[in-house]
């Protein structure tokens, strides 16, 4: 609490600062007005902002002391209703993404990539789109709790200090710290100081959902800690086995951004990568892939063997792994692959999925290596400043704690009685310390079972830095005063490690004092401003690998009619944002389940146990017993069944809890991913799910137009040419649309890996309401951008597409002609607008869509938002009553606050200026969006693309978006067909 | 069935319309005894029974203000369910009436003098319960008069490009017109009514309801050009109506909605159902008054041979839907009729197939058009196939339109069900009310069909 300005004071109260003063200032307000205590109003939102920073010794002055500095513009002070940008980081793990949140008022609501930022690059992932509800989540913890009790942060303060002196004398001989992974200068700075001040105690990170197997594989072959970094921009010929690098797998973002670059063609002649997958679930990296193999997981690495082995009878040097090739796979796809590699030497890369395991990383890093993609699509970093998950270090915790070598544990986050393996019974192992300390961000399963809770601050509340995959290291800086009084990461690290209560400001700029080069102040300010350091990503490396290192392969033979699972990461991560409503209700891209997991399966399997949706199944795995839905999809591996983790929370929140099941149940330390020692015991019970869509096909529809890469040469008018119909004309003389702005937006197919990031980031710049699994059973969510997703040819084997779809601005709308009102209208830049205000609901607008995307609020659905909850919306956007219909407008809060700084500056908007929220957050450049009057635009070059087609243009509705239709770049040896 | 009558006292087929030897003043006493009569028991316990249903419509409607349109089993694909389905079933019975009244009228059909009254009562009645349902299906009813051009500051005008605006105004005036022509009707028994009142009270109500009828020649001949002129001004209505009401499918563009042939072939299936429900309901009042000699077997066998030539006109628009489906070459077209017949609602296409065109086809037998228990029984089930064609029309089609990641499944709540049901409390709440204070037959005009009423004049036209 110290602070460099000059102190003043209102009080001789304020000016002791005793603790009954600071209740009182809290309690001025309490007794004046009724308030929901477990609901946050706008009042004590204030109230708390207000208090809170008096507090800190600057009365009268609500702004932070410590200096941010706005992205864009220099901010001397706030103008009320113009939005300030920030430029911050979100720590993810051993990753980072950089971010610019919009913040209106000191009250943050909006969030995107930043595009200086090496891991985001100005898009966004499902989970930074997120973060903002998690900011306002009104069930974080607020309390520090000591065995139930409600305490003072500063009776902890106390408590911890006379511990850690005790500590120290003993070298922290029975201390222990589990965390979650880091890749960060001061945390790793303060951990440095840690064991110097505790030598002897141990420090571990555990993580459910990490790239270990990868890591450890890469240590193992090259003696060191590296991390890869994969360039997909520069392959052209790429095999993924069982890896969702463009959704699930770490830095998907980079990922998709450089598939996608590769898949971006203009013209037939152009270019194009080439995508094998080979995986068990159905992945939205296998629906991109131009040629996918069903197997199942546990038989992949015996599939790369086999790789090998034809790689080796090609003449690369590959005999040590191909020896241990036993399997004879499909001859025919493993010489085409083989014989792409081959073609494109160094433009080639391959990535297994964090579900394989750690041989079969090493087997994929020989490969590559032998076919010379380092250096050039894969390069390497040394791992700086960072603590990756161990799970071997866990299980030796487990050891260490019951043979009770441990008295202090302290857990820095995560959650391991929810999300340890099952079999270290943590639940267990944690009563046996005489005390543990939990720092969360909710007061979850694990909090319950210590001592200690403390709450934990978000990241938009903190101060913290971070590294990107290549190690650039970037801030992480508050957006605002932390609103449930939570503890940052750094100031808990600081506290735990020196014993001292630290302000994180502090401590964050003691580390980049090291980092910056120059004057610091003006290298801080300008890292404040850019959110990272310009220029200092970590040196390139390119180890070699020691394949005699290499660890022994799985040999047995893995049969294919046995059942196998595989546990996946979807939605809610590992469960950390299971109380989060948006990422809850966003649907699953293949499943299209809501506020659900499954064991999910394909129909061969579900056939054989005789089981339909949402039949309740026993699964057994080694011995584990859970009871779960069983929900179908065509396209899995036979006997392959996907377990998606992170649902089944019980004491987490009102939004996570008894949502799902808890696959952790079934999760061993022996079978992270993977297990092939499963039975599937069929009960009586049924559950009810709910789904976005019941329908898989298109019903020989011309919807989503796609063709091959040879027959799109041949005929590069194939998308237009797919409908045949009479001239359209309208009874009504048109409107003249040539002049001004004309906003339209392409959706290039060819590129979109249909994440739902487009769907998320509407929901949060848009204010769109959370239904909940009931509404959404009833057929009433109310996403305004969709993803409609398709199965096209065989049942057991069908190709898999995903269409985003949104309120299309047809010209000649038929909504608007049959509404009786005249609440839904187009204006004259073409924009199907809606008035609100105007619209009494008698949703005759929405019959007449012929794309229905138009979602009408059934119920009032903002009414039990919590007040806190109400901070993460949008105030340029109005919040829809009940009984009335809302569509995408265009982000046409955009479109004015571009088009009012434009005029003030007398010129035209310019191409690039204005994004719309879904454009802005895809991570792969498939949404093109702008003034379509302008020839020069990115959009208006997009609609002259022969693919171009529009969604049901034969109606007449002349809409205003159009698609691009899919390519695929079929191998003609697996293509004969 | 359309030359001019020879004689007044019987129909073109030589059959006396009213039988057993009444009088003008047996008449009178017959149709005016029921209202002066005590109030019988069985209508208290009619009316307590139509009370209660009355309050479910209204408690389903004031929570349905309270909580929002939610309630009811509708979804994205499928916007409109069981409110509109109600709307233009009720609409379709409302055509009975004015049909019986003025087309009947205007063609010098005299058998329609016994039934005429009450069907128009019933017209009333079935569109006062129709004209619920558009005021409540909308998301925001406090706010449900931005549909009427009623001036304002902000200078906003309803959209009179929209068919639902065409229905305000569509379903108003023939409310309107409809609820003139029965009042105008009604004048003449109103006078006869005031003029045997016996409390003091009953003379006011009925002298200010009768207008000072005196029953005077000039009288008369005003009386008679009024009421010819208000049939000719409802005849177009009768088809207009349900001609605008078919194009809030008609106009859109939706498949299964986007059709031509919806204006005439709602007409002839609301001429259907209208008909139906008279049947139903004359079916009861004869039994219950003891009315066989006013409303005869000859009656109600007109009646069913009109719904045996409605019931083959909408069969056959069934057909012609699905061989314009066909002949269209479009994919879309095509596929809503086949998933109507064999998709997932094609239970409710058959209801509607077995209701509308199979039993009618029983009236092509003359025992069987005479017989009360077939016809009673046959009139409820085409009443049931009706208000499924309207479920077909606009679920299925909803359900399954354009793309196949939007179709959904409607499933109706409790809530769609109660008020459906509910409806029928205020439609025999009004017409219990109406059968105990009004006459439930036009004594004036079946005096007119009397053989006593022939002035003997031998190519008389008796209404000029």
């Amino acid at each position: 609490m110290e602070n460099k300005d000059k102190k003043y004071w209102r009080s001789p109260g304020q000016l002791k600062d005793s603790p009954e003063y600071r209740q009182q200032l809290l309690d001025e307000y309490m007794t004046e007005h009724s308030e929901d205590p477990n609901q946050f109003s706008r009042r004590s939102f204030l109230r708390i902002m207000g208090a809170s920073m008096a507090l800190a010794g600057l009365a009268g002055c609500r702004r932070p002391v410590e200096k941010i500095i706005p992205y864009v513009k220099q901010a001397e002070e706030v103008i009320p209703g113009v939005p300030q940008y920030y430029a911050t980081t979100m720590p993810f793990g051993n990753s980072a993404y950089g971010l610019i949140v919009e913040s209106h008022e000191g009250r943050p609501t909006k969030i995107e990539g930043n595009p200086a930022h090496p891991s985001s690059l100005g898009a966004s992932n499902l989970f930074m789109q997120a973060a903002i509800l998690n900011l306002y989540d009104p069930d974080r913890s607020s309390k520090v709790f000591h065995k139930g009790k409600e305490k003072k942060f500063d009776e902890f303060i106390t408590f911890y200090k006379e511990l850690f002196d005790k500590l120290r004398n003993e070298k922290g001989e029975k201390l222990a710290v589990l965390s979650e992974s880091f890749t960060s200068p001061t945390l790793s700075r303060i951990k440095k100081d840690f064991e110097k001040a505790f030598p002897n105690a141990k420090w571990i990170a555990y993580e459910p959902i990490s790239d270990e197997n990868r890591l450890l594989a890469l240590e193992n072959l090259t003696g060191k800690k590296v991390q890869p970094v994969y360039h997909y921009d520069k392959a052209d010929i790429i095999v993924s086995f069982d890896a969702d690098f463009v959704q699930s797998e770490s830095d998907s973002i980079t990922a998709a951004k450089g598939f996608g670059a590769g898949r971006k063609i203009t013209s037939p002649d152009d270019k194009m990568n080439r995508l094998y997958v080979i995986e068990s679930g159905y992945s939205l990296t296998g629906a991109s892939a131009d040629h996918r193999l069903r197997l199942q997981s546990n038989n992949i690495g015996q599939f790369v063997l086999s790789l090998a082995k034809v790689l080796n009878q090609r003449g690369y040097n590959l005999t040590e792994l191909s020896s241990n090739a036993t399997i004879d796979f499909n001859k025919e796809w493993l010489e085409a692959i083989a014989g792409d590699l081959q073609g494109n030497q160094g433009r080639s890369l391959i990535v297994a999925g964090r579900n394989q395991p750690q041989w079969v990383h090493e087997a994929v890093y020989l490969i590559n290596e032998a076919l010379g993609s380092f250096g050039k699509t894969i390069t390497f970093t040394e791992m700086d400043d960072s603590l990756s998950s161990s799970l071997d270090d866990l299980k030796a915790l487990k050891d260490n704690l019951e043979q009770g070598q441990i008295e202090t544990l302290i857990i820095v986050g995560g959650n391991p009685v929810y999300n340890a393996p099952i079999d270290l019974d943590f639940d267990k192992l944690i009563t046996k310390t005489k005390s543990t300390i939990h720092l969360s961000e909710h007061f979850d399963e694990t909090s319950s079972k210590c001592d200690w809770h403390i709450p934990r601050a978000h990241f938009l509340e903190s101060w913290g830095d971070a590294r990107a995959v290549d190690g650039t290291p970037s801030i992480v800086q508050p957006l605002i005063s932390p609103l449930q009084n939570g503890i940052s990461d750094v100031e808990f690290y600081s506290l735990i490690s020196a014993g001292e209560n630290k302000r994180g400001y502090e401590a964050v700029r003691a580390t980049w004092g090291k980092l910056i080069k120059g004057d610091f102040e003006t290298g801080w300010k300008k890292v404040l401003h850019d959110g990272l350091l310009e220029n200092s990503s970590s040196k390139s490396i390119t180890p070699t690998l020691n394949n005699s290192r290499m660890t022994e392969p799985v040999a047995a033979q893995v049969r294919s009619d046995r059942l196998e699972v595989v546990f996946r990461s979807a939605h809610l991560y590992d469960g950390r944002f299971a109380n989060n409503g948006w990422l809850q209700e966003l649907p699953d891209p293949v499943t299209k389940l809501v506020w659900d997991n499954a064991a999910v399966m394909n129909v061969k399997t579900a056939d054989a146990y005789n089981l339909q949706n949402g039949d309740i199944v026993e699964l057994a795995v080694s011995g584990r017993k859970l009871e779960t839905p069983v929900w179908i999809v065509p396209g899995y591996a036979e006997n392959s069944i996907g377990l998606g983790l992170g649902y089944g929370r019980k004491k987490t929140g009102r939004i996570a809890d008894n949502i799902g099941f808890n696959t952790y149940l079934l999760r061993s330390s022996g079978n992270m991913y993977l297990s092939g020692d499963v039975e599937i015991i069929k009960t009586d019970k049924k559950y009810k799910m709910s789904n976005t869509q019941d329908h898989n096909r298109m019903e020989g529809r011309p919807i989503f137009r796609e063709t091959s890469l040879a027959e799109y040469r041949r005929n590069p008018e194939f998308a237009r040419e797919m409908v045949e119909h009479p001239p359209l004309k309208s009874i009504y003389p048109d409107y003249d649309y040539s002049k001004g702005y004309q906003w339209g937006m392409v959706i290039d197919l060819n590129t979109c890996i249909g994440c739902g990031i487009c769907t998320l980031a509407c929901q949060s710049e848009n204010n769109i309401p959370i239904v909940g699994k009931e509404q959404v059973g009833n057929g009433r969510e109310m996403h305004w951008m969709r993803n409609d997703r398709y199965f096209a040819g065989d049942d057991n084997d069908p190709s898999l597409v995903v269409m985003p779809v949104t309120c299309q601005h047809c010209v000649n709308a038929p909504c608007e002609q049959v509404c009786p009102v005249a609440a839904t209208s187009h204006d004259e830049e073409g924009i199907n607008t809606m008035t609100y205000n105007r619209c009494i609901g008698t949703r005759y607008c929405s019959n007449n869509c012929p794309y229905k995307v138009r979602k009408f609020n059934f119920f009032n659905y903002t009414k039990d938002m919590p007040e806190i909850v109400k901070m993460a919306q949008n105030p340029d956007v109005t919040v829809r009553s009940r009984g009335v219909m809302e569509k995408c407008t265009f982000c046409i809060q955009r479109i004015n606050r571009v088009k009012r700084t434009a005029k003030k500056e007398n010129r035209t908007v310019y191409d690039g200026e204005l994004q719309a929220a879904c454009q802005q957050a895809c991570p792969i450049d498939a949404i093109k969006f702008g003034n379509i009057n302008d020839p020069e635009s990115v959009v208006a070059k997009a609609k002259k693309i022969d693919r171009n087609y529009e969604l049901l243009a034969e109606l007449n509705i002349q809409p205003r978006n159009s698609y691009l239709a899919k390519i695929r770049n079929l191998n003609a040896q697996l293509n004969k067909d | 069935m359309n030359k001019p009558a020879e004689n007044i006292a019987v129909s073109s087929e030589d059959v006396p319309l009213i039988t057993g030897g009444q009088t003008f003043s047996s008449i009178t006493e017959k149709i005016v005894g029921i209202i002066e009569q005590k109030t019988p028991k069985t209508w208290y316990l009619a009316i307590g029974a139509s009370l209660s249903l009355l309050m479910v419509l209204m408690g389903s409607v004031g929570f349905l203000v309270w909580e929002g349109t939610g309630i009811w089993g509708l979804n994205n694909p499928v916007g409109w369910g069981w409110a509109i389905i109600n709307f233009v079933w009720w609409v379709g019975i409302g055509h009975a009436g004015t049909l019986i009244s003025a087309i009947l009228f205007l063609l010098r059909q005299k058998w329609r003098t016994s039934i005429n009254r009450f069907a128009e009562a019933m017209t009333l009645f079935a569109v006062s319960c129709a004209l619920i349902f558009p005021g409540i299906h909308v998301g925001r009813i406090w706010i449900a008069y931005y549909m009427f051009p009623i001036p304002n500051q902000m200078d906003i005008w309803p959209n009179f490009r929209s068919p639902l605006l065409w229905d305000v105004f569509a379903v108003g005036t023939y409310f309107a017109v409809s609820f003139l022509f029965w009042y105008t009707g009604l004048i003449p028994d109103l006078g006869t009514l005031r003029d045997r009142a016996q409390t003091r009270i009953k003379k006011i109500i009925f002298g200010i309801l009768a207008i000072g009828w005196r029953g005077g020649n000039r009288q008369w001949r005003h009386y008679e050009r009024a009421y010819l002129i208000l049939a000719g001004i409802s005849t177009p209505l009768v088809l207009s109506v349900h001609s605008v009401v078919s194009t809030d499918f008609a106009v859109s563009i939706l498949p299964g909605w986007h059709t031509t042939i919806f204006p005439p072939y709602f007409v002839a299936g609301a001429i259907f159902s209208g008909f139906a429900m008279v049947m139903t309901l004359s079916i009861i009042a004869r039994k219950i008054f003891n009315l066989d000699h006013l409303i005869t077997l000859n009656h109600l066998e007109k009646i069913n041979k009109i719904m045996l030539l409605t019931g083959m006109m909408v069969g056959y628009a069934y057909s012609i839907e699905f061989f314009i489906a066909w002949y269209s070459g479009n994919i879309y077209e095509q596929f809503v009729f086949i998933n109507r017949a064999f998709g997932n609602y094609a239970w409710a296409y058959w209801i509607m197939i077995s209701c509308n065109v199979v039993v009618p086809q029983l009236f092509w037998f003359k025992k069987l058009r005479r017989s009360i228990p077939i016809m009673f029984i046959a009139s409820i089930l085409i009443n049931i196939g009706m208000w499924f064609e309207r479920f077909v029309i606009v679920v299925t089609s909803l359900s399954r339109d354009f793309l196949p990641a939007n179709w959904d499944y409607f499933s109706p709540t409790m809530w769609d069900i109660l008020t459906f049901v509910g409806s029928f409390g205020l439609f025999f709440t009004l017409f219990l009310l109406f059968i105990r204070v009004l006459p439930m037959i036009s004594m004036t005009e079946v005096k007119g069909v009397l053989p006593e009423a022939d002035p003997h004049h031998s190519t008389g036209e008796s209404h000029e």
